[in-house]
């Protein structure tokens, strides 16, 4: 339908531009972490402050992916199988967090819990339940933005897959829990892959909604992206580009999983 | 059964086939377990983001307008929100030329390496943003193999925006092609139409919805970055400072109710985009 | 009385699918639900099964007020137009998921699954996927799969509907051979009457959301209750006043019977075995160009028939309905006397 020259001209431009934009960038950082050989990577991993935020950042992630998965599946049936007043309404703020700026998610976050004078901090600290500056606020942060992943990859599938199997279940005896786990699980579980995976990576890689909820605490409440910009900014660059290579592999790890699980099971 | 499904199966409008049903009331079709699950769900939804939110409009509110002006009237606000929505159409406007490029030819050309491209137009979605920021320093910074010195100036704003919306046109026009039948081009090709005019007429069309969909996420997007921007763009005052950052420096001067008031005019925009987007949602996609 | 259905309604906004309806459908019989698409019947079968609620009235299964039971306390086995495989599970672990769920033991359930499915023919299949299996074969594993339960009645949605025409023939046999082997209540939906007349010894003649008969197959055929059940169960056309079939229409080529209708041969079309002949009875001019307006006959006689009485186009003849003919007065409105309960 276009012309060799048209086609030339595109196929260069999409190419060239991603290359120079993504690909070109992403591979000098590859190269710089190993200027020296595997030197850069051991010495990051030897230093606690890195392998500490590291297992900060695990555990974190961990726990966001935990229940933006149970909360996402929940709302993606709700919103597919059933009708109910609001549903409309619902269906859009979901999608909320994606265009909110992580540092709004942060003071938002901090205006609502903090300790001081926060809208309800000061009763949940009082029962000694602390949220600003420690772990239940950063798992917070991070759930906010990977809010709508799950739920935007489940949606699709639920609705594709339809629901004559759950009711042929219900007509062969099946309960509520018994059709969820037998039936329409298995039949999404593709779906829930890739969301899992996707809220995985922006989990792993958030940083301004963290930066502002966690106060950044040295060895602390210091993540592994806090890490890389405190590590740049301190002169350790070759530690900011080791922790960035391990930071790099875990979304291309994602993205490769995503990449090659998605075309054999859409059919 | 063809004819009139919908009287046939009404309970599921969202099965295999989606189909609409006009219901005089709308009604609700909760079983007491999901109801309780909805119940669950709203209430985790209010203490993550309903009741933050809230409390950023209302510490915002506290000042009354007279905050809002005096907030945006400060020469540095002012300066980095015009930064801000500039880079950001800038960017997207790009994004709307070369987004729909690359999803034409991810979609319908064929060569060596295109499963590496599509790919990697993924990557700025899955990359932590401090790190895109430390990935874009490695070419346009002091140490450029090109030369190209472009840390702590404005296109250094411009890099980064681009590369943190670069998947968002790409992956809503991207499915729209690739459901657009190559033989409606071909009748129009048949009925004596110019390529040119197919493009115009016939693929244009039927893009735009999705394409003004990706635009309206990834100008929401280029608004509110942050953490790509903090290592690259130097936050430099009246020059590369973004508004994300200024909300930023009024946190950390402990100014909360500026940060409030600025944050919640950000908020009304994502709001807007949000509703635009559910709108648009509704005519490319199936939503429940 | 397996089901007793009484007064039931159902709307979908301002569309009434079911309008007061009752029937009873007797135990042990295989009934047929027929109607046009959209008549409502569908929604019948599914609220029978509890699949969808009623705004009023009630269902009673063997006896038991189903009213507001959930369709898994029903026992009621459901066949589904699309099959609705679990499309993650095997041929075998699909007819034993409702005997998983009710936690038989493992050899009873291994046992009756075989039985199933030597029963349903797809004993080789056992350990496929339903992707591997055709239209035909995936419908006849949904049915074993419905039987595994022992349902107190087995309701069948269109069961053969998305399949082409020379399975689903052979489907509509095997069910009727299959019923007579297991004697289960069975109630099927379908808008085609030939399936119906076939298959069925109790069809329930459903249109607008009412019913309009409820008889045997022979009775609905010889005795329609009106105009519309005739038209439905077969094709027919007007003589005089009457709506009768076209093959109970006499041919004579001059004026003996009384009460015969004079026409003209307009068309003679040879389809197969059969001859279909257009006769314009009205007394207009044949060649008026408002031809339309003239009412017209169809007749259908055997090949021989016509060759013997030398049928063609502008032939005069005379029309009377043959004797023992069912017919209906046309003048009847469509439908709309008293919903015919089944008197068995």
């Amino acid at each position: 339908m276009v012309s060799p020259p048209v086609k030339w001209g595109l196929r260069v431009l999409a190419v060239g531009y991603v290359f120079f934009l993504v690909a070109w960038p992403l591979a000098l950082l590859v190269r710089q972490t190993f200027g020296n050989g595997l030197g850069n990577l051991v010495d990051a991993l030897g230093d606690e402050q890195v392998t500490g935020a590291l297992q900060l950042t695990a555990m974190i992630a961990f726990w966001a992916v935990v229940i933006n998965l149970v909360f996402g599946v929940t709302i993606s049936i709700l919103l597919v199988r059933y009708e109910f007043p609001g549903k409309r309404v619902l269906s859009a703020l979901i999608d909320l967090p994606l265009s909110v700026s992580p540092v709004v998610v942060g003071l938002a976050l901090v205006l609502a819990y903090n300790g001081r004078n926060g809208l309800v901090g000061p009763e949940l600290e009082a029962r000694g339940v602390q949220v600003i500056f420690d772990s239940p606020g950063m798992i917070m942060a991070t759930c906010f933005v990977a809010l709508p992943l799950v739920i935007r990859e489940v949606v699709p599938v639920l609705v594709e897959v339809g629901d004559d199997q759950e009711q042929a279940a219900r007509s062969l005896g099946a309960n509520a829990p018994q059709t969820f786990w037998r039936i329409t699980l298995p039949s999404i579980k593709w779906g829930v892959v890739y969301g899992v995976v996707l809220s995985l990576a922006r989990s792993v890689g958030e940083f301004g909604a963290v930066k502002i909820v966690s106060g950044n605490i040295t060895g602390r409440t210091q993540t592994a992206t806090l890490v890389v910009e405190q590590k740049y900014q301190n002169f350790q660059q070759e530690t900011a580009y080791a922790t960035s290579f391990l930071l790099i592999l875990v979304s291309i790890a994602c993205l490769l999983v995503v990449a090659f699980l998605r075309p054999k099971h859409d059919s | 059964m063809t004819s009139t499904p919908v009287l046939e199966r009404p309970a599921s409008p969202e099965g295999r086939r989606p189909r609409r049903v006009r219901r005089t009331t709308p009604r609700s079709t909760l079983t007491r377990g999901a109801g309780l699950g909805l119940g669950i769900a709203m209430l985790w939804f209010s203490i993550l983001v309903l009741l933050p939110l809230s409390a950023v409009v209302a510490a915002a509110a506290e000042g009354g307008w007279g905050r809002y002006l005096s907030v945006l009237q400060n020469d540095q606000t002012w300066a980095a929100v015009t930064l801000t929505v500039s880079q950001a159409v800038l960017v997207t406007l790009v994004n709307v030329v070369v987004g729909t490029v690359i999803a034409w030819v991810l979609v319908r050309d064929r060569f060596w390496g295109k499963r590496a491209l599509d790919v990697v137009i993924d990557v700025p979605f899955a990359l932590p943003t401090i790190v895109a920021g430390l990935v874009l320093l490695s070419l346009y910074g002091p140490n450029s193999p090109l030369g190209l010195h472009w840390a702590f100036t404005p296109n250094a704003v411009t890099l980064a925006l681009a590369f943190v919306t670069l998947p968002f046109i790409v992956r809503t026009v991207q499915p729209v092609l690739e459901e657009l039948e190559t033989d409606v081009e071909e009748a129009a090709a048949s009925l004596g139409a110019k390529r040119s005019t197919i493009f115009r007429r016939i693929i244009l069309p039927s893009l735009v919805p999705a394409i003004t969909a990706g635009a309206a996420l990834s100008f929401a997007r280029a608004i509110s970055e942050y953490g790509s921007l903090v290592l690259l763009s130097g936050n430099k005052p009246y020059e590369t400072e973004v508004v994300s950052v200024r909300v930023l420096t009024f946190i950390e001067n402990g100014n909360t109710a500026s940060a409030a008031a600025l944050a919640s005019v950000m908020l009304a925009i994502a709001l807007v985009v949000i509703v635009l987007l559910d709108v648009l949602q509704r005519r490319v996609s199936r939503r429940g | 009385m397996s089901i007793e259905v009484s007064g039931l309604t159902k709307k979908f906004g301002d569309f009434v699918a079911l309008d007061d309806v009752s029937v009873s459908l007797p135990t042990g019989q295989l009934t047929a639900l027929l109607g046009p698409s959209g008549g409502g019947k569908s929604t019948l079968l599914r609220i029978i099964a509890g699949l969808d609620t009623a705004d009023s009235g009630t269902v009673s299964i063997e006896g038991v007020d189903a009213t507001g039971l959930p369709a898994q306390k029903r026992n009621v086995g459901f066949v589904f137009q699309h099959y609705a495989v679990f499309k993650h599970m095997t041929v075998a672990k699909n007819v034993a998921f409702g005997l998983e769920i009710r936690k038989r033991p493992k050899a009873e359930i291994a046992h009756r699954v075989e039985e199933l499915l030597e029963l349903v023919h797809l004993s080789q299949f056992s350990h496929r996927l339903p992707s591997q299996l055709s239209g035909g074969q995936r419908q006849r594993m949904a049915l074993a799969r419905a039987l595994a339960v022992e349902p107190s009645v087995l309701l069948l949605d269109e069961p053969f509907g998305a399949l082409d025409a020379k399975v689903r023939k052979e489907l509509r046999d095997w069910l009727r051979r299959l019923h007579d082997e297991v004697h289960v209540t069975t109630v099927f939906v379908t808008h085609d009457q030939e399936e119906a007349l076939e298959v069925a010894d109790e069809i329930v003649v459903i249109n607008e959301g009412r019913v309009e008969q409820v008889g045997s197959p022979d009775q609905l055929y010889d005795e329609p209750a009106n105009d519309f059940v005739m038209g439905f169960l077969g094709e027919v056309t007007t003589l005089g006043g009457v709506v009768l079939r076209p093959h109970d229409i006499e041919v004579a080529l001059q004026p003996g019977l009384a009460g015969a209708v004079r026409g003209t041969v307009t068309r003679v079309l040879r389809v197969g075995f059969e001859v279909r002949v257009t006769v314009r009875t009205g007394d207009g001019d044949p060649t008026a160009v408002s031809a339309q307006a003239s009412p017209e006959t169809t007749v259908v006689l055997t090949r021989t028939h016509a060759r013997q009485l030398g049928l063609d186009a502008g032939t005069q003849v005379w029309l009377t309905p043959a004797s023992g003919a069912t017919t209906v007065s046309s003048m009847a409105p469509a439908g709309r006397r008293a919903a015919v309960t089944s008197g068995v």
